[in-house]
């Protein structure tokens, strides 16, 4: 078993104006995804990230708030799960919410150092 | 999977935590209140996606206390002067305004802001929907069939009209309330219509827009001072057209003729609802338009079958709508009903006295019926060139569905 992190990039509610309706239909849609991962225990973490972007950048260790990250490339969450391999977790991803809202998921490997 | 929230618990919360946080602001700082609001729901949707609390409306509403907090905070810094009140003094009343009955009030103070004679009828409905049912833009203009812009024009013109005309988070005054009722019935009833009949081919937008209407007027019906025959018949109106929603469209999503819909699809609960209502109606010495097209609507549900249906009595109570207001709509359905009674020559001289410029996006309707009064009289080449102009009429899917079938119905 291998340790991946899905990268969820995309679809920021707020940027798209959802309405309280369209919110809480997400919001079970998310819940029923982690309902399911939990079930068969492949969760390890996963957060949400709050749309606000500090960057800091550059040998003089640039501070730029709130840079102008446009909705659809700000990082809005991730999870870290276990599986087999990457393919695992493209099926896994299948379930992930907001393909229709033009969300994508990037699948990483984490990686183990030799002892 | 099931998830323990109730149905619509975000879009019914939104309301509620604008209009407390309204009444403790005012109305001069709804634009910062509402995005607050929508703050704590974004939140909400991506704090819950792994554990929904134990008890998800005392979450929001902690959530909302703790925002309104934070913009007392920040109104108050940017006038630059010290709290007037203090944060344990304000905070105890912030309490208070969370109480149930405290809730239902500030709400209905929202309803009457919303129905103020200041702003125009089209701008009532489009900041109803917003700011006391929770709805987005895009779903308002979805719902009215508007575009998204012209939407948000109509919601600016009424918050710039509340700001110039200095209106207040009150109830209208006792003197007042009569006819400030009679424009939020009016709302109300705009409300249910465009969910009941719009040409909307969203299913669940039409279901939500009747269910809204139905909230509201049972928000007005539990105070004293704004009950009246006119309200109880309103009521039991909705009631009644609710409670064949459902069987109005068929699994497959077609629309489905009064004549062979699934009467035991109704929903008998909201019928007796309706019935009771339509008993408290008659108690009172008020009269309107809701009375009797609550009348027409309960003689349909009073037929077991469609060939049991009193056309008659029906006929009858158009007959007294008509002659109590006026309405080419009336004349239209009069009409459709006289086809029932084969009586043709009414139906003719009913739908000849109609100015179809009346009817709006509903013409089709009008056209529709002609054709039905041609496939009556047996002339079926009238009747497929004015299903012709029905069909120019309506861009709405399943409308035209229903009307093609009968075009080839009649082709065959």
């Amino acid at each position: 078993m291998k340790d991946f992190m899905m990268i969820f990039i995309g679809a920021d509610y707020q940027e798209l104006g959802l309405s309280p309706e369209q919110l809480q239909e997400r919001m079970g849609k998310w819940f029923a995804w982690n309902e399911k991962m939990m079930s068969q225990g492949i969760v390890k973490s996963g957060d949400a990230l709050v749309p606000h972007v500090k960057r800091v950048s550059g040998p003089k260790r640039t501070v730029t708030d709130a840079p102008l990250i446009e909705g659809k490339e700000l990082i809005g969450g991730y999870y870290i799960v276990q599986a087999e391999n990457a393919d695992a977790v493209v099926k896994i991803a299948e379930d992930y919410p907001d393909y229709d809202l033009d969300g994508t998921v990037e699948i990483r490997e984490v990686m183990v150092f030799e002892q | 999977m099931e998830h323990k929230i109730v149905d619509h618990l975000f879009r019914h919360h939104y309301g509620k935590m604008v209009a407390i946080l309204t009444r403790f602001f005012g109305l001069s700082y709804i634009e910062t209140i509402e995005d607050a609001v929508q703050d704590t729901f974004i939140k909400a949707s991506s704090q819950w996606r792994n554990k929904i609390p134990d008890n998800p409306e005392a979450w929001l509403n902690r959530v909302a206390k703790n925002r309104t907090i934070d913009i007392l905070r920040s109104i108050q810094a940017e006038k630059n002067r010290n709290l007037t009140i203090s944060t344990g003094a304000s905070s105890l009343q912030i309490d208070e305004l969370f109480l149930d009955h405290e809730v239902a009030d500030s709400q209905l103070r929202m309803i009457f802001v919303a129905c103020h004679p200041n702003l125009h009828p089209n701008e009532q409905i489009a900041f109803a929907l917003k700011t006391i049912s929770g709805f987005s833009t895009k779903e308002i203009a979805s719902a009215l069939l508007t575009k998204e812009d012209t939407i948000v024009k109509r919601l600016t013109r009424a918050k710039k009209s509340i700001g110039e005309n200095n209106i207040q988070f009150k109830y209208p005054n006792p003197e007042a309330v009569h006819d400030r009722m009679i424009q939020v019935m009016e709302v109300i009833y705009l409300t249910f219509n465009e969910g009941f009949h719009s040409t909307n081919q969203d299913r669940l937008i039409k279901e939500d827009l009747c269910g809204e209407a139905i909230r509201l007027c049972q928000l007005l019906l539990k105070k004293e001072q704004f009950r009246s025959g006119s309200l109880y018949a309103l009521f039991a109106l909705l009631c009644f057209h609710t409670a064949r929603l459902e069987s109005k469209i068929s699994t497959d999503n077609q629309i489905v003729n009064l004549k062979d819909q699934n009467r035991t699809k109704w929903y008998f609960s909201l019928i007796k609802m309706g019935n009771s209502a339509m008993q408290k109606a008659v108690e009172y010495e008020d009269t309107s338009v809701y009375h009797y097209e609550a009348a027409i609507a309960s003689e349909h549900l009073n037929a077991k079958t469609f060939e049991e249906t009193n056309w008659k009595k029906i006929s009858y109570w158009y007959e007294q709508l008509y002659a109590f207001e006026p309405n080419s709509f009336t004349l239209l359905n009069h009409a459709t009903v006289c086809i029932q009674l084969s009586d043709f020559e009414k139906t003719l001289r009913l739908l000849n006295s109609i100015d179809v410029s009346d009817l709006g996006q509903r013409a089709y309707l009008y056209y529709g019926c002609y054709a039905e009064y041609y496939v009556q009289i047996g002339e079926k080449e009238l009747a497929i060139s004015f299903l012709d102009k029905a069909l120019m009429k309506t861009t709405n899917r399943l409308e035209r569905e229903f009307m093609i079938r009968k075009r080839e119905g009649l082709l065959g």
